[in-house]
């Protein structure tokens, strides 16, 4: 059973670091080699990934006797979810490079770097031992830095070296500070295992160091969900990176942010926690308003999306501030309906840049509906999910962080989370606003000029199966919520006691 | 007691003798066979190895054993012990000796006129410096080995004669005068504290308590961290290390970073050591240094356009890093101290190493002009991995594992100790460190298609270096490619091995880790 686990490690690592020191030929048949191995990576480590979970395993080896950090790694219900969606998303943005091949650099190296962010983000959800998952956060920087500076737009170089740049400085700027809360937690608990630190619940810790360590953890953090102010570096980054960059960075590297808040803060540190958790909820919030105020006025449709998601990642927060199993159920679930939702319109964006050759909303152009109704109707999923349709994927996640807000844990500030909850329901209905704009501006009318394909082959099948899996999570929510209803009551039931 | 004065047990001396017996060797040989430059590097070589080896019963020692030698009579105290730490720092430097000396294997073109035995046996004896110093329990041994492991260099910094060498090595001359006068005043000191000519726990100890001589002792202790300070470059004594990396030839200036470095740090800890058990309180002084340190180097560094000078900024910014965890005085933080400088000194003489390649096949100017490196990856795809790995592990992410857990490893201690401030000064400076690494990684992996006004808006740096990447030579690539020269052998065996050592070592960073001790 462990080496299910391993493997689905294992194979990711090797494709990736074959695939970069391999040639460097940019022949076409190169490109299609490339592609096929690591499509065929992508899919042995799915299946290895939907084993692990099916099966639990548990690794537990011994790494750096010197440090006391060893090699833990198992399956629960509050990774699970984010397991299968990154492992499925890899297989997509693979398939979808087949119609779409990088451009600016060789297609060795970019599938390699795909390999790889895949491998930091299996590992990161897997890891049960802290100062392995800080290691994992980081494995996935290098190859998606190198997916921005490389192979993102070329129109504006010095745009991209900007780009790439923030984004790398800023991760490795959070990632440091969580390294030292984690070093921290880890000294003043005496374990580094992530289980054995959630069924302490902070036992021995004094409320002062528990502060101060959740604040290092959560601005650690929150520079990777992103939380306003720390977002800044999110929107050129996904401006600027290829699809599927973009797509990796928002539907798997912002979860990894948000995983990072229920593991290594809510779980370990209860009371410090609650002692951030109004700050917290209020920025969450600033951020709703923020990215929806900044996605009515946003021209640049990469951008805009790219600001939708810290308003997402707002209502995140706001679940997670909550205390109460619903706004955790609810954060957690949002966290992966905002990675189907970004991964499909991220992934139709990409696509439309492409056809465009740019992704300005200001230009006329043909009416989607009218000559491309596949992207056409993606689109519309995509944006009214995004919206909070009831039925959708986006509805579920968000609605009940509100809920959970007005009715959050009685160790919270009830009057303040009440006030916050209000102003979010305006954030949906920012949603609703800037959603239909863009649907208004490129989905409806009747132009019918410049012609341009509609999707089909890869770009197509993976844009339907994101478009079903919206409806299906839409219409099932149980499906998420069962998975990660047991471990979210072993957090909380001891949060609000 | 008509037996010797001291009992001397040569196979524990061994690390320490065999660089020595080394460097007389070649000087012999030198005399006696006038013609045979290489065998001077076959002496030096065995010698280094024979040392490497000899330390090996050393490493993984449980803390608190050593192997002791030159010890007084009746069971008393030694002159000479070598525990895990030391013997792991040993073993680092006679290797980055090894490293130095593969890196400067002559040509056979070359007509040096007799100058090899010189060099060698001059690296020779600073690394029998180094390795002395680590052993070093006494007054007098420790700050003459120190003062052995420092003066070769200035010499080799000068041997080559060009005007920016003279230079290099009076700023270096100047330093270690400054040094040696702040370490001889730190000795007095502390013996005028301890009554006692040995560096050891017990000596701090009875000094504890006595709130008369308890402040020199500290006074001591500050006094060396000044004096060493110049040896490890840290800031405010910092400022001879770009000239003297940018005047020496490559190899020396590899030594430097390396060995030197080694030396230094090795004989700060023989001190720390002793005080540790004092349970001292937190070393303020340290941890300003440090912050300082780390945060000069890296601004400085992210303003350099020439590689060599960078990788002296980076290796000051490094050195702060080094003395980081010792801000906090334990046992534990001079083991992380020890494991910081081991991953950085793979990775520095892995950097070195590559540009010393790309020294041979592409000429100084280019090798030295970090704008020269655009497109490295395509041209030089082995190479530039290596590179790209070594800067890595300087900048602390993942493929460099070794630098990520040494900087894990770095923090720990000063986390521990709830420096809080300190920790997020570190935090920012891994920011501002992985600025430095990736200005030049970004370089390697550009794309040499770009066009070149875009290249200049890319950023302010990118259009300082614009002149000389276009104006001089525009098809500088054809005589390069037409010329097809190859590096040394001796310099690609250099690249591998350090290479090859990084990535075991990332792979498992137990492999140094593990040197340390249990």
């Amino acid at each position: 059973m462990v080496i299910l686990l391993l493997a689905a490690l294992a194979i990711p690592a090797v494709t990736g670091t074959a695939l970069i020191v391999s040639g460097r030929g940019s022949t076409t048949s190169v490109e299609r080699n490339a592609n096929r191995l690591s499509l065929a990576a992508s899919v042995a480590t799915a299946a290895l990934v939907v084993a692990a979970v099916v099966a639990r395993p548990v690794v537990d080896q011994e790494w750096l006797p010197s440090l006391g950090v060893r090699w833990q790694f198992a399956v629960d219900g509050i990774s699970a979810p984010l397991l299968i969606l990154t492992a499925a998303l890899s297989i997509a943005v693979v398939l979808h490079a087949r119609s779409h091949p990088p451009q600016g650099g060789s297609p060795t190296t970019f599938y390699g770097c795909l390999q790889l962010v895949e491998l930091g983000a299996l590992a990161t959800f897997f890891a049960r031992d802290a100062v392995i998952f800080f290691i994992a956060f980081e494995i996935v920087l290098i190859p998606m830095w190198v997916l921005i500076a490389r192979y993102g737009d070329s129109h504006d170089l010095a745009a991209r070296a900007d780009a790439s740049g923030r984004f790398v400085l800023y991760t490795v700027l959070g990632s440091t500070l969580m390294l030292v809360g984690i070093l921290a937690l880890v000294q003043s608990a005496g374990t580094a295992n992530l289980d054995a630190l959630a069924a302490a619940h902070g036992a021995g810790l004094e409320r002062h160091t528990q502060v101060i360590i959740a604040a290092l953890l959560l601005v650690g953090l929150g520079i990777k969900i992103p939380v306003w102010p720390l977002h800044t570096w999110l929107p050129p980054a996904h401006t600027i990176a290829p699809t599927a960059g973009s797509v990796l960075l928002a539907a798997v590297l912002l979860k990894m942010g948000t995983y990072g808040v229920v593991r290594l803060v809510i779980a370990p540190l209860p009371a410090g926690f609650g002692a951030l958790a109004p700050g917290f909820a209020i920025v969450g919030v600033v951020g709703i308003l923020w990215g929806g105020l900044a996605c009515l006025v946003e021209n640049d449709l990469k951008r805009l999306i790219a600001y939708s998601s810290v308003a997402h990642m707002g209502f995140v927060v706001l679940g997670l501030s909550s205390g109460t199993t619903a706004g955790l159920q609810a954060a957690l679930f949002a966290n992966v309906a905002h990675g189907v939702v970004s991964a499909l319109l991220f992934f139709l964006v990409g696509g439309l840049k492409e056809r465009w050759g740019s992704a300005d909303l200001a230009t006329a152009r043909a009416a989607l509906r009218e000559i491309s109704p596949r992207l056409g109707l993606a689109l519309v999923v995509g944006f009214a999910a995004s919206l909070g349709l009831p039925g959708l994927v986006g509805f579920w996640g968000e609605f009940l962080a509100m809920y959970a807000a007005w009715s959050p844990a009685p160790d919270r500030p009830q009057s303040l989370l009440r006030v916050l909850a209000v102003v979010a329901v305006t954030g949906t209905a920012l949603a609703a606003g800037y959603s239909l704009r863009v649907l208004r501006l490129i989905w409806s009318g009747d132009r019918t000029t410049p012609v341009h394909e509609d999707a089909r082959g890869g770009e197509w099948s993976v844009l339907a199966v994101l478009v079903g899996a919206v409806l299906v999570l839409g219409v099932a929510p149980g499906l998420l919520f069962n998975s990660t209803i047991k471990d979210v009551a072993v957090i909380t039931a001891e949060v609000s006691r | 007691m008509s037996q010797a004065v001291v009992s001397v047990n040569a196979g524990v001396l061994l690390p320490v003798l065999a660089p020595a017996v080394g460097a007389a060797a070649v000087l012999v040989a030198d005399v006696a066979v006038q013609s045979l430059r290489r065998m001077h590097y076959a002496i030096a070589l065995l010698s280094l190895a024979v040392g490497a080896v000899a330390t090996v019963a050393g490493l993984g020692m449980v803390a608190g054993d050593a192997r002791q030698t030159l010890c007084l009579p009746g069971g008393g105290q030694c002159m000479y012990a070598a525990g895990s730490v030391a013997s792991a720092l040993q073993l680092a430097a006679l290797l980055a000796a090894a490293m130095t000396l593969l890196l400067s294997w002559p040509d056979d073109k070359e007509q040096a006129g007799g100058g090899t035995a010189v060099i060698v046996s001059l690296v020779l004896a600073a690394t029998a410096g180094a390795t002395a110093v680590a052993g070093a329990r006494d007054l007098g041994s420790w700050l003459v080995s120190l003062e052995l492991a420092t003066l070769p260099t200035v010499a080799l910094v000068a041997l080559r004669g060009a005007r920016s060498a003279i230079s290099g090595a009076v700023a270096l001359l100047t330093t270690a005068l400054v040094s040696f006068g702040l370490l001889a005043l730190a000795a007095a000191l502390w013996f005028t504290a301890t009554a006692s000519g040995f560096l050891s726990p017990a000596a701090a100890l009875a000094v504890v308590h006595d709130p008369v001589r308890r402040p020199i002792l500290v006074l001591a202790v500050v006094v060396v961290v000044a004096g060493i300070g110049f040896k490890l470059s840290l800031v405010p004594f910092h400022a001879w290390t770009p000239e003297a990396y940018d005047g020496a030839p490559l190899p020396i200036a590899a030594f430097l970073a390396a060995t030197s470095k080694i030396a230094a740090l090795a004989a700060l800890l023989v001190v720390i050591r002793a005080i540790a058990p004092m349970g001292a309180p937190v070393l303020t002084a340290i941890a300003i240094v440090a912050g300082l340190t780390m945060t000069l180097g890296n601004i400085m560094a992210l303003r350099q356009d020439g590689v060599v000078r960078l990788l002296a900024w980076s290796t000051v910014a490094q050195a702060g890093w080094v003395v980081l965890p010792l801000a906090a005085v334990s046992t534990a933080a001079v083991h992380a101290s020890a494991a910081y400088l081991l991953a950085y000194v793979l990775a520095t003489l892995l950097a070195f190493a590559v540009v010393a390649a790309l020294v041979q096949t592409r000429g100084a100017a280019r090798a030295r002009d970090l704008a020269q490196y655009r497109g490295l990856l395509r041209d030089h795809p082995v190479l530039a991995s290596a590179l790209a790995l070594a800067l890595l592990s300087l900048a602390g992410l993942p493929p460099g594992i070794l630098g990520l857990v040494a900087k894990v490893a770095a923090l720990r201690p000063v986390v521990a100790s709830e420096l809080w401030l300190l920790a997020v000064v570190a935090a920012v400076n891994a920011v501002l460190g992985v600025a430095v690494y990736l200005r030049w990684l970004r370089v390697v992996i550009a794309s040499v298609d770009a066009p070149p006004q875009a290249s200049q808006q890319a950023s302010p740096q990118a259009s300082q270096q614009a002149p000389s990447h276009a104006a001089p030579d525009s098809g500088s690539d054809a005589p390069v490619a037409a010329r097809a020269v190859r590096a040394h052998p001796a310099t690609l065996v250099a690249v591998g091995l350090s290479a090859l050592a990084l990535v075991l070592t990332s792979l498992s960073p137990q492999l140094v880790l593990g040197l340390l001790g249990p």
